[in-house]
């Protein structure tokens, strides 16, 4: 069937190295099967590529069922494309339509540099995790099954925020570069469990400084970091992030 | 450009790397205690707004009310000079942590994207609604709040005619003649009218981001917290709209 096929423009980042200056190549790719995933599609065009004798396309993927955080891609615009709660692994060409021209950026942040073409290093999410976002107070060995209650909903609320799969699509959408939603999470998930809140006072001051330290910038709660967030972490977690610091800074005694 | 960034984010650098200043200064200067001054001295200046308005809507009221209260307003003496050192203050800290948390926002993103589409729903406003013109209509505001103290306190407005407010020792006393004299003068009117529209779009947004900086965020009252921040700004800048057209209307 014909409308199972899809001739594509694609326009695709292309950058040597970290100190490339890069630009855009455009690659004709036809036949792609709509049933195909955005990352398989890349696969089609990087076998194209070889054949060819040109370099094939860098980008990032792991797992490929939406879970690992690894591929991180800018597609006409939208972090993981025009899908909600989708990474680009699960994002499928019967999305897009025949004759389409789909622009495929890397993530851009300055704590993102680019290390070749769609590829970013994302180590700065790592070392603000390292400042904090952890327990580390010995809480001895595992307790007996509901020796420590925790209500259901709060249960979930952490849960919510735990989905965090650390892909850097929130602060890929933000306007400001931010990275407030990646880091609200871990503070959020950490600061409603029994098991963080020993540590929740320093570990929100610590999480905030290692955050300003890379670069990331401010929110401004335009909410682009919800829509584009494929764990669909609310903006909610950046409220309890604010009054984590608040509290942090006025009535903790670290 | 990068320069010119650089200069204006300075003194969030200065405020974030200086030594001895007690805790709490310091843990103000981050990313998230600037948001937290900055939702502060926004809100603040939403206060000081509702109080100014109730002021002006006794124009309403005729020339006798209104100069009534502005009089008991100055006899009120070095109270006054305090509330007007802190309303400068609060105006000073909010401009001045926009310029630095605006340029330290530039510099995090250097490459600017080929192709940029919003994920949420259409908006009023482009380009993800009034969150991305915070910086546009704040500089209108800006430009519009200096004229405004030019013209109503300093009384010295570029063609306005104040002869109306004049007393016989030649001092513009008259509070209720001044508004007349300026708002009735077209070009004025137009940049107040543009200035209030801009507050407008300003606050629509700049409320309910406050109160989430400040942590009020709850499923249940999210959409109380946007509808009130909404519907007070518009309340607001069409409070104040409404004096400028009725100036217009008297002339």
């Amino acid at each position: 069937m014909s409308s199972d096929k899809l001739n594509l423009t694609l326009r695709v980042w292309r950058q040597s190295g970290p100190e490339d200056h890069g630009g855009f190549q455009t690659y004709k790719l036809s036949g792609v099967s709509t049933h195909m995933s955005f990352l398989e599609m890349l696969d089609v065009l990087n076998e194209k590529l070889i054949a060819e004798g040109e370099e094939p396309v860098a980008f990032d993927h792991d797992c490929r069922e939406g879970i690992c955080g690894m591929c991180s891609l800018m597609i006409n615009g939208q972090a993981h494309g025009p899908d909600r709660g989708t990474t680009t692994c699960q994002l499928h060409m019967r999305r897009f339509t025949d004759g389409q021209t789909i622009t495929i950026e890397p993530w851009r942040a300055v704590p993102f540099p680019v290390v070749r073409d769609l590829v970013v290093n994302r180590s700065a999410f790592d070392r603000v995790i390292q400042s904090g976002g952890y327990v580390s107070v010995n809480t001895g060995n595992a307790p007996d099954g509901n020796c420590i209650p925790v209500p259901s909903s709060t249960q979930e609320t952490a849960m919510d925020a735990a989905a965090c799969i650390g892909c850097g699509a929130c602060v890929a959408a933000c306007k400001n570069a931010s990275a407030m939603l990646f880091v609200s999470a871990k503070v959020s998930q950490l600061a409603t469990l029994p098991q963080g809140k020993a540590e929740r006072s320093q570990r929100v001051v610590n999480m905030v400084a290692a955050m300003d330290r890379e670069g990331f910038g401010s929110c401004t709660n335009t909410s682009e970091c919800e829509a584009a967030c494929p764990a669909e972490v609310s903006v909610s977690h950046i409220a309890r992030l604010n009054r984590e610091y608040s509290k942090a800074i006025l009535f903790s005694d670290t | 450009m990068n320069a010119l960034l650089r200069l204006l984010s300075i003194p969030a650098l200065i405020m974030s790397r200086l030594p001895g200043l007690a805790p709490v200064i310091r843990a103000l200067s981050t990313s998230v205690g600037q948001k937290l001054l900055m939702a502060v001295s926004g809100l603040s200046l939403v206060g000081f707004l509702v109080v100014h308005l109730a002021g002006n809507l006794q124009l309403f009221a005729g020339e006798d009310v209104f100069n009534a209260y502005a009089e008991k307003l100055h006899s009120l003496g070095p109270i006054l000079g305090i509330a007007e050192t802190g309303l400068f203050a609060m105006f000073a800290l909010h401009i001045g942590l926009a310029l630095s948390t605006a340029s330290m926002n530039r510099l995090a993103r250097r490459t600017a994207y080929d192709v940029r589409e919003s994920k949420q729903g259409l908006s009023v406003l482009p380009s993800g609604g009034a969150s991305s013109w915070m910086m546009v209509t704040g500089c209108v505001i800006f430009v519009f709040l200096t004229s405004h103290i030019l013209d109503m306190k300093l009384k010295m407005g570029p063609g306005v005619d104040y002869t109306a407010a004049l007393d016989a020792a030649g001092e513009a006393t008259n509070s209720f003649a001044a508004v007349k004299a300026v708002l009735s003068h077209p070009p004025h009117a137009a940049l107040y009218l543009a200035g209030l529209f801009a507050l407008g779009i300003h606050l629509s947004h700049g409320i309910s981001s406050a109160l989430q900086t400040l942590g009020l965020n709850h499923r249940n009252w999210n959409w109380l917290f946007r509808t009130a921040g909404v519907v007070t700004a518009w309340t607001i800048a069409v409070g104040f709209m409404s004096v400028v057209f009725w100036a217009l209307n008297q002339s």
